[in-house]
């Protein structure tokens, strides 16, 4: 072994992860080499200081309020739809909307992909390019109509990779998080809004979501994404949560701990 | 985890008491708040319950795990939130009662540590905390960062000598 070597092993030797050949491999050259053996002990006695260093142990409440938040997850689910997203009647025309929208965005994508020459190219390519974002709204419009949880995740999904969703796109988010049967897609519709910060109907509507979820997941997720945004105006529903006593322990917790953030921040 | 994967979700409790204390002091010298820690560490085993599904379980549980804390910092991070001031005290630091040849003795050297550990720059403290605190082996750290395991050793390396010359530096041993 070089000197190289052995300081590249270095912290596997000192975390006794090393199997029995490196250990003995990296033992002979400290034994032989007084410079590596020098840098051995100091480093060494760094590495054990950091044991000193704090923990960082976990309140007694931690695990409680996981273990509450993990009993309301399984309960939802067990409990399974709890609102029945209202179908348009053309039922197949989603479906065939997606599959449509996908063939054209392919072929628009194919053309903006290849590098403009000339400034009319150029402009034929940001039409295409919000074409293509049209049929992006499109598609996740009609991902989120599927009676499939998995399809309209994959419609939020859409939407969160999106620079600028429109209006309609919101409003159907919005709709999910209030209405949607499945826990998983209400929660990825709260983080798809949770990057819409600069509008301020959507953290209104946001705010108001919290008392009308039935799911205590989904209420610590709106109450996390409205402490991020600083959205003071959700203080009253916050309180309100906190307040009532026959809400979920762990979100009424969660409620009071993000009150008391807002009222921080302010 | 693949019991958890299968939809006995019941089962991340075992989980996340086998793992919630090096996450947490995994984030807690990320962030040097202790509260926002534990947030870190709780929003981590909701992504896992989330996210249970993309688990691959032929791939390390615990690689997969500590790249899913590591985006929940990295997305805390990005959000302006990073890291807050660091305490310069030293109330809440612990001596061991292990023979003083396999510790740092005095209170105050742990305060010097602290404050070393806290000047590196943020890259070299995430891997050496995924060394130290997460005992992660070298394949392990590369699987997370996504990176060669050549990459790791050096990394780790470097961190642990620039940790060294911070802390003698501190203590007045070496010039800084």
């Amino acid at each position: 072994m070089t000197c190289e070597q052995l300081r590249q092993q270095l912290a596997e030797y000192l975390a006794e992860r090393l199997d029995a050949d490196e250990r003995e491999a990296a033992a002979a050259h400290l034994a032989s080499c007084a410079g590596c053996r020098a840098e051995a002990a100091e480093l060494g006695e760094v590495w054990r200081g950091m044991e000193s260093l704090p923990e960082g142990a976990p309140g007694a409440g931690a695990r409680k309020r996981f273990v509450e938040v993990l009993r309301a997850y399984q309960a939802g689910q067990a409990a399974g739809p709890v609102h029945t997203m209202p179908r348009r009647a053309w039922g197949w025309a989603p479906r065939a909307a997606v599959a449509a929208s996908l063939l054209v965005m392919g072929a628009l994508g194919g053309r903006y992909l290849t590098p403009p020459r000339t400034a009319g190219e150029a402009g034929d390519v940001a039409q295409l390019r919000g074409q293509v974002e049209s049929l992006r709204q499109l598609v996740t419009l009609a991902l989120l109509e599927e009676q499939s949880p998995s399809a309209r995740l994959r419609g939020v999904t859409y939407a969160y990779q999106m620079r600028q969703p429109d209006r309609e796109v919101r409003q159907a988010l919005l709709y999910a998080v209030n209405r949607d049967s499945n826990v998983n897609v209400r929660l990825s519709a709260v983080d798809a809004l949770g990057k819409l910060a600069g509008d301020p109907t959507v953290r209104q509507a946001l705010a108001e979501a919290i008392p009308a979820q039935d799911s205590p997941l989904v209420q610590v997720a709106l109450i996390d994404v409205l402490v991020d945004l600083r959205e003071t105006n959700a203080a009253p529903a916050l309180r309100a949560l906190a307040q009532n006593a026959q809400a979920n322990e762990a979100a009424r917790q969660r409620a009071a701990w993000g009150l008391e953030k807002l009222e921080a921040s302010q | 985890m693949e019991a958890v994967r299968a939809g006995e979700t019941g089962r991340l409790e075992e989980l996340f008491d086998r793992y919630r204390q090096p996450l947490c002091r995994y984030f807690l010298h990320l962030t040097f708040d202790r509260a926002t820690a534990e947030d870190l560490a709780q929003e981590t085993f909701f992504r896992v319950l989330k996210y249970r599904r993309s688990y691959q379980p032929e791939t390390s549980f615990r690689a997969w795990l500590y790249q899913v804390g590591r985006n929940v910092f990295h997305d805390h991070a990005s959000r302006g939130k990073g890291e807050v001031a660091m305490p310069d005290e030293t109330r809440g630091l612990r001596s061991l009662d292990a023979p003083p040849d396999r510790q740092v003795e005095r209170n105050e050297d742990s305060a010097l540590l602290r404050r070393a550990l806290a000047a590196l720059p943020r890259e070299k403290r995430e891997v050496l905390l995924m060394s130290r605190y997460l005992d992660l082996k070298y394949e392990e750290i590369a699987s997370v960062l996504n990176c060669e395991v050549g990459t790791v050793k050096v990394r780790v390396y470097r961190a642990l000598r620039e940790l060294s010359d911070r802390f003698f530096a501190l203590r007045g041993e070496r010039a800084s």
